[in-house]
């Protein structure tokens, strides 16, 4: 790291995750038990991204893995990693039972 | 813990590890961008260079077929560029593997 | 007189039971109300979405479901959804 160092990394302060934390069935604690396992996440545009959740903060921001996306039923491409912006995120469902 | 890869604490680290490496991005209004990516911040707003932009030109036909219409795809390279992050939809870095 | 109940209370209220969520956008959801954040972000569980497609109306089954509240125009409580009207 002399030369060529990346620049900082931005100050994104994500928001707590909402509401407190972790009421039994709250969308912090339904977080928590998706992590790490296979979602569907939906997109406003109706586009589906299918993968592992690696991990996501308090804007809906996602990280998924060995991520496939789907429209209209087609597979039309896969990513090994993709970061997901939150505000085009119209849910997150488990797709393995949690 | 989960079993993900090298230490993504929060979605932001993908991009991060991503920074002077060639990624994809997905934005609204059907487009798609290669690039290099140099900076980013909280918004996704993205500095890339290096980069060929990919628009998607759905021409529908007339009737509801729902067989895709004529796309048409159009290509054009930029030397360097900034992307607002309100019209990112996904980004992926080069699959490490 | 205000009424004394706050919109969010009565929602608190249908934790437990079938609740119809539906979007600005023509798209709908029924579930069973597990809980909801400040935002009105809902996990829902045995859910149905329905939504139009060029192919009609299209209902999807889902498990547990997180629901970004960023799009929910309205919920209707104890209701089993669009065919229950």
């Amino acid at each position: 790291m002399d030369d060529d160092s990346p620049p900082p990394p931005p100050a994104s302060p994500p928001p707590p995750p909402s509401g407190p934390s972790g009421a039994p069935g709250s969308p912090t604690d339904f977080l928590k038990g998706v992590v790490g396992k296979k979602v569907v996440v939906r997109l406003t545009s109706g586009v589906d991204y299918r993968g592992i959740l690696s991990c996501l903060d308090g804007y809906m921001n996602i990280a998924l893995e060995q991520t496939e996306e789907h429209v209209n039923g087609r597979v039309t491409n896969r990513y090994g990693d993709a970061f997901i912006r939150g505000n085009n995120v119209l849910y997150i469902s488990a797709a393995e039972p949690l | 813990m989960d079993g993900v890869s090298q230490g993504i604490q929060e979605p932001f680290d993908l991009v991060r590890l991503s920074l002077n490496e060639r990624v994809f991005v997905k934005l609204r209004g059907d487009r798609q961008l290669t690039g290099v990516l140099h900076a980013y911040d909280g918004h996704m707003n993205l500095i890339l260079s290096d980069v060929e932009e990919t628009i998607m030109i759905v021409e529908p036909l007339d009737g509801a077929s729902d067989v895709p219409s004529t796309v048409k795809v159009a290509k054009r390279n930029m030397e360097m560029l900034f992307v607002r992050g309100d019209g990112v939809i996904l980004v992926s870095p080069p699959s490490r593997t | 007189m205000a009424s004394q109940i706050l919109p969010l209370e009565l929602i608190d209220k249908c934790i437990g039971s079938r609740i119809w969520v539906v979007m600005k956008t023509e798209r709908e959801f029924t579930g069973t109300l597990l809980g909801f954040d400040d935002f009105v972000n809902m996990v829902l569980e045995d859910v149905t979405e329905y939504e139009i497609t060029p192919e009609g109306r299209k209902s999807t089954k889902l498990g547990q479901t997180l629901l970004n509240g960023n799009n929910i125009c309205i919920l209707v409580p104890g209701s089993s959804g669009p065919e229950d009207v």
